[in-house]
């Protein structure tokens, strides 16, 4: 009974929304508007979830004096006083939240993303090699690309820019457009399978 | 050690610091390095400016970003708000993100205190944050009716009692969706606002992810793409060129370089305005420096290769 009720929720909800896709009818409107309204619901009970399990993490760190537990302390006063901002003076310009997003919040961020370009710069001298001829293809596409997207490889030749258009407009479009093929088959024969109740290990639990 | 193990080993150290100097310098001194524009940035240009002076066309705008991609994203987001607001288009925004809403805000006021006479809820509307899960739902509802799917914008305020929204229905009223992600850019709105409705959809994302979406563009199920700082430095020189000298779209007149130099010339754009462009000169000596360092320990390898092969016939 635990995993056949949830199965069967599965399989007709799923068949439902298959319908829902095709069927334009205003029953299968109605539904989606009621399967809306629930979903609002259901939405606001993930956040209290959230919240509810970042806290109980991160409460247990600092009582358990787990490693870096200081940072679990820093954590909990920036959702308390992100959130207790944002709840007593709103979100608008002007105020203490938009004043903690434009000062803290948003240069942090951007500062961890740059520093990509300095591990990006340090591995590239490291491992790109002209080891074999797969690499050095790669190699000489690399360095077309990474010319062709900057005003100095228009500055080279003309040609460039055109090849670089060509690398990404051919050779990759071709790979990427052969993934992504393999991806939604992926994607709809997993579907498929759990709507049909082949594939079951989401319910968890093990063999049946 | 010997000549090829030293210029193959160099501390990383050293890198970074020739790096940070590199990157640095031409953002302190700009160098004004040309910006040359490509295909999938004129298309969304034209797109976009095709519905200036119409008030029952808008331009969707969906903030899926964090301040992590700050540096490629932000100057899309000013570029696009800058080119809507100069051509009177109306522009609808929206964040599933609470990032991204924070972001959304930032954008449209700095943008907005260089147009005074642009007003919230009659020239523009934002919708604010909606959370991530209602998405879908958000998406697919809008083909009916926007005011219905969204409710309220950001301030609460019903969508329908507010004076952009008397022309603007559903998604024949959109001239396109535009999302700018540092994530999966533009599937949702491929998937159920395209396929389902027919709207056209274009895609602004950081340089790393564009490569992914070239497919969608040859199918034409994406009418333009901006690529990392690079398309945002494109669409920033094209909105000078065109929209700040209130100059209508023309192929001819893309294709003709020493007149979009002029025209460049004659707009006074605030640095607010050309961070894209700026950055793409740090960008440009970056490039070229890593390019340097590949060359450098490639050479390191070969002497390698060499010296170990001479050892082997001796």
């Amino acid at each position: 009974m635990k995993r056949t009720i949830p199965l069967l929720i599965v399989m007709i909800l799923g068949m439902m929304f298959v319908v829902h896709t095709f069927v334009p009818h205003k029953i299968s409107q109605d539904f989606y508007n009621w399967y809306q309204t629930w979903l609002k619901v259901m939405v606001s009970f993930a956040v209290i979830l959230g919240v509810g399990s970042l806290l109980m993490v991160h409460t247990n760190k600092i009582k358990r004096k787990a490693p870096a537990w200081g940072y679990s302390w820093l954590t909990i006063l920036a959702l308390v006083g992100t959130s207790a901002a944002g709840f007593i003076w709103g979100i608008e310009d002007g105020t203490p939240y938009m004043w903690i997003f434009e000062n803290v919040n948003a240069p942090l961020g951007a500062t961890m993303f740059s520093l990509l370009a300095f591990y990006m710069a340090s591995a590239a001298y490291k491992a790109f090699r002209a080891r074999s001829m797969e690499a050095t293809l790669l190699l000489i596409a690399a360095i077309i690309v990474m010319l062709g997207r900057v005003s100095i490889g228009n500055a080279i030749t003309e040609w460039i820019p055109d090849i670089t258009q060509w690398i990404l407009n051919v050779p990759n479009l071709a790979a990427k457009r052969a993934i992504k093929l393999g991806v939604g088959l992926g994607m709809t024969a997993t579907s498929l399978k759990i709507i049909l109740g082949i594939e079951r290990t989401y319910l968890g639990g093990g063999k049946q | 050690m010997n000549f090829s193990d030293y210029i193959q080993k160099i501390d990383r150290r050293y890198i970074f610091i020739i790096l940070a100097i590199a990157v640095i310098l031409p953002l302190l001194f700009p160098l004004g390095l040309p910006t040359f524009t490509t295909p999938p940035v004129l298309s969304l240009y034209k797109h976009i400016d095709e519905a200036a002076g119409t008030d029952d066309r808008a331009v969707f705008m969906d903030f899926a970003q964090s301040p992590s991609t700050l540096p490629e994203l932000y100057p899309m987001d000013l570029a696009i708000l800058r080119h809507c607001f100069l051509r009177d288009i109306k522009v609808l925004t929206i964040s599933y993100y609470p990032q991204g809403a924070a972001i959304m805000q930032m954008a449209i006021s700095e943008v907005k205190e260089d147009f005074p006479d642009v007003k919230q809820d009659v020239d523009y509307c934002n919708f604010g944050f909606r959370n991530f899960a209602l998405r879908v739902p958000i998406t697919l509802g809008m083909g009916d009716n926007i005011a219905e799917a969204v409710e309220t914008n950001a301030a609460g305020r019903r969508l329908e009692n507010l004076p952009i929204m008397e022309k603007l229905k559903n998604y024949d009223n959109i001239q396109v969706c535009m999302e700018i992600s540092g994530a999966a850019p533009g599937i949702i709105y491929i998937n159920y606002a395209r396929a389902r409705y027919g709207v056209d959809v274009a895609i602004g994302v950081t340089a790393v992810s564009a490569a992914d979406n070239y497919p969608y563009l040859q199918t034409g199920q994406l009418v333009g793409l901006l690529g990392g700082l690079k398309g945002a430095a494109e669409y920033e020189e094209l909105v000078e060129t065109f929209a700040n000298n209130d100059i209508p779209y023309s192929e001819k007149k893309a294709q003709n370089l020493s007149w979009r130099n002029q025209q460049y010339e004659l707009s006074k754009v605030p640095y607010k305005f050309k961070q894209a462009r700026i950055g793409m000169d740090a960008q440009a000596v970056a490039h070229v420096l890593i390019i340097i360092f590949i060359i450098i320990g490639n050479i390191g390898y070969f002497i390698e290769k060499r010296q170990d092969k001479n050892k082997y016939v001796k």
